[in-house]
């Protein structure tokens, strides 16, 4: 092996290490919490505690960012890359270009002024390793990731061919008012409301600060007219919120392209950031399509690829930024898409529903827990007529949204009539939104049949299917079919020899 | 197709009685040192109810329960795949496509080996743990079977030449 050359990435790259420390801060922020609770109680006379443990603090950031980047040092060869990091832990990682499972390129905006990029690396298998080599040209980057891709993809003698520029098969930009629509889909505002409501309600924020301060500071109002200025200032501060909920978007999805070349799909986004999300056929795992109650409204989808992922970018928080996103797809281009990922017509697939038994559960213990609770809160809780007519109406309520998720559960056998075919196991579900997943059959791994002792009585199973994206179920199916289905897909993914991953 | 399921040796049963009482003397010891120390509510739960109750699980998971466990649990080997049956009251029955699996693995604990049987773990791609465990093999069959699959793996058609490039 030739003399490997040990390069340094440059000085700017400290910015890199700074900001992957204070991520780090944030995300252990929950487990420094009592730490910060001893310091504040332990440290109540003396104020300069505190201030000196901060100041520590920001001085380590600093210095560990810049050893950081003195010690992280990198070098490219003919089939691998390396990469020695660490101050006192030191690491030294080889990734083979073959077994690389993911290469991207990330144009984040403190690097663009500079024209440089962050390669971020993934490798295969459950205890995956991601790199990143922050600090490449732009040129470097990508030559670096064709080089990686291309070796995945075949062997030596078909790459030259495919490592020059491909040419494009299909490209699509998606214009400002689509990304304006993706903002409306996606908005956080409705995650937020949904996380605040409850400790909202248990505040009494209005009555306990919002009156008296309007009562002391607007004295000429009377209280109607207060009521008013609070419900404008709220639907105000919620409009508020939306609007930036949009701009996020707009921000992130800003100028999104969809390139597609043979079996590469890429989408490149952002105003500040420019991120390139992209994958290859071979590896998807499952495709998401995701329709809410606004993006019905609007008709519009959105569209999540995955692939195999390392396990440890699962966990962290991250998990959903990585993965191949597009935010909002008209029908039309659905259609198209679809096509592109060689899934079925709509129209071919035959939705199976579940026995009618998936109902019986959920219901039984519905009936017991409703009149345990009307009594409750008619006897012991004293709350008459009224407490009855609430859990009836309860009861009512929530039996009909178990019926709804039932009634729009299906699951499907199909394949697609696209060249080369395709076999999918595909499975939608949503009480008020329409979601499926579909999952390419071949790359199921395990297939279980369990059956809790009620449902041997009945002579009914569950079967789970566990692919690497997820595990999906099929609820209450008759035993012999479930376990006939086992055998059967064990035999035809056993006698598949394509490549999954 | 039916499944030629194969039972574990018999010397799991025992295993498992083992196991099962070991995990009852655990509790017991709990039990008498609460009693030693006095910490035990002599006055709620009177010791000889305690012991009536210690006694009737031990019973029922060390000679019923354990050998029903043995009696439903089996393992199988097909050109395809590998299957798994167990579970005494929440039945599973597990299949593993071959050519999924990444790795395998030998297990041995300390018990199992004065038993003289061993595990066999198969693991496919991207799950945490293992995700099919063979228990109560022998343990030369068990290594047998590891090389078997680790052959059947190896020997996979190689994914590019099977991929249609296009």
């Amino acid at each position: 092996m030739a003399e490997l050359n040990w390069q340094r990435t440059p000085l700017i790259t400290i910015a890199f290490f700074l900001l992957k420390q204070l991520k780090q801060l944030v995300s252990n922020f929950s487990n420094l919490v009592p730490v910060f609770a001893a310091i504040f109680v332990g440290g109540k006379n003396s104020i300069w505690i505190p201030i000196a443990l901060v100041s520590v603090y920001v001085l380590w950031v600093i210095v560990s960012a810049i050893l950081n980047q003195r010690f992280f040092l990198y070098a490219i060869d003919d089939d691998a890359v390396h990469v020695r990091s660490g101050v006192f832990n030191r690491q030294h990682l080889t990734l083979k270009y073959e077994r690389i499972q993911q290469a991207e390129v990330h144009e984040a905006w403190y690097f663009r002024p500079f024209k440089l990029t962050i390669l971020s690396v993934d490798s295969a298998g459950a205890a995956g390793k991601e790199v990143q080599i922050p600090g490449l040209t732009m040129a470097l980057a990508t030559e670096l990731r064709q080089r990686m891709l291309a070796q995945t993809i075949k062997p030596a003698t078909e790459q030259a061919s495919s490592s020059s520029e491909p040419e494009v098969d299909l490209q699509k930009s998606f214009p400002t008012s689509e990304i304006i629509r993706a903002g409306i889909i996606d908005n956080k505002l409705f995650v937020l409301l949904a996380v605040l409501a409850y400790p909202l309600s248990q505040l009494d924020l209005l009555e306990d600060y919002v009156v008296p301060w309007v009562e002391a500071n607007l004295g000429w109002l009377n209280t109607e007219q207060a009521w008013l200025l609070t419900a404008a200032a709220v639907v105000g501060v919620l409009a508020l919120l939306f609007v930036a909920a949009i701009v996020v978007s707009l921000l992130t999805y800003h100028d999104l392209t969809l390139t597609l070349h043979g079996d590469r799909f890429q989408a490149r986004s952002g105003a500040l950031s420019i991120r390139t999300l992209s994958f290859r056929y071979p590896k998807l795992q499952a495709v998401f399509v995701r329709r809410n109650l606004r993006a019905r409204l609007l008709k519009r989808a959105s569209v999540r690829v995955s692939q195999l992922r390392p396990v440890t970018a699962q966990a962290g928080g991250q998990a959903g930024g990585q993965q191949f996103h597009l935010p909002v797809v008209d029908d039309s281009f659905l259609h198209e898409f679809r096509g592109r990922l060689r899934l079925p017509e709509a129209g071919q697939v035959h939705w199976q529903r579940l026995s009618n038994l998936a109902l019986l559960g959920p219901s039984l213990w519905l009936a017991v827990l409703f009149p345990i609770v009307a009594a409750i809160l008619y006897f012991a809780a004293e709350t008459g007529v009224w407490g009855l007519l609430g859990s009836v109406a309860l009861w009512l309520i929530i039996q009909t949204l178990v019926v709804l998720s039932w009634r729009n559960y299906g699951y499907s056998f199909v394949t697609s009539s696209t060249t080369p075919r395709e076999q999918w196991f595909v499975v939608k579900r949503g009480i008020f939104s329409r979601n499926e997943n579909w999952y390419p059959r071949h790359k199921v791994q395990q297939i279980d049949v369990v059956q809790g002792p009620w449902l041997r009585l009945l002579g009914f199973s569950h079967l789970l299917l566990y692919t690497a994206a997820g595990a999906e179920s099929i609820r209450y199916l008759p035993t012999e079919q479930a376990q006939q289905l086992q055998l059967d897909w064990v035999s035809e993914i056993g006698q598949q020899h394509r490549r999954w991953m | 197709m039916a499944i030629a399921w194969q039972a574990p040796e018999r010397r799991y049963r025992t295993y498992l009685q083992v196991r099962s009482l070991l995990t009852m003397l655990f509790f017991a010891v709990l039990i008498g040192i609460g009693y030693a120390t006095g910490i035990y509510p002599q006055e709620v739960v009177p010791i000889w109810v305690a012991a009536v109750i210690w006694l009737a699980f031990t019973l029922f998971f060390s000679l019923f329960f354990a050998a029903r466990r043995f009696q439903f649990t089996a393992w199988a080997r097909s050109n395809e795949g590998m299957h798994l049956k167990r579970g005494a009251l929440f039945r599973k029955i597990r299949a593993v496509p071959l050519n999924r699996i990444q790795h395998v693995e030998f297990k041995q604990s300390a018990l199992e080996r004065l038993f003289k049987i061993a595990r066999l773990a198969m693991y496919t791609a991207g799950s945490g743990g293992a995700d099919l465990t063979i228990p109560g093999l022998e343990p030369e069959l068990a290594m047998q079977l590891k090389a078997e699959l680790l052959t059947t793996i190896v020997s996979e058609p190689d994914e590019a030449d099977a991929t249609t490039h296009g």
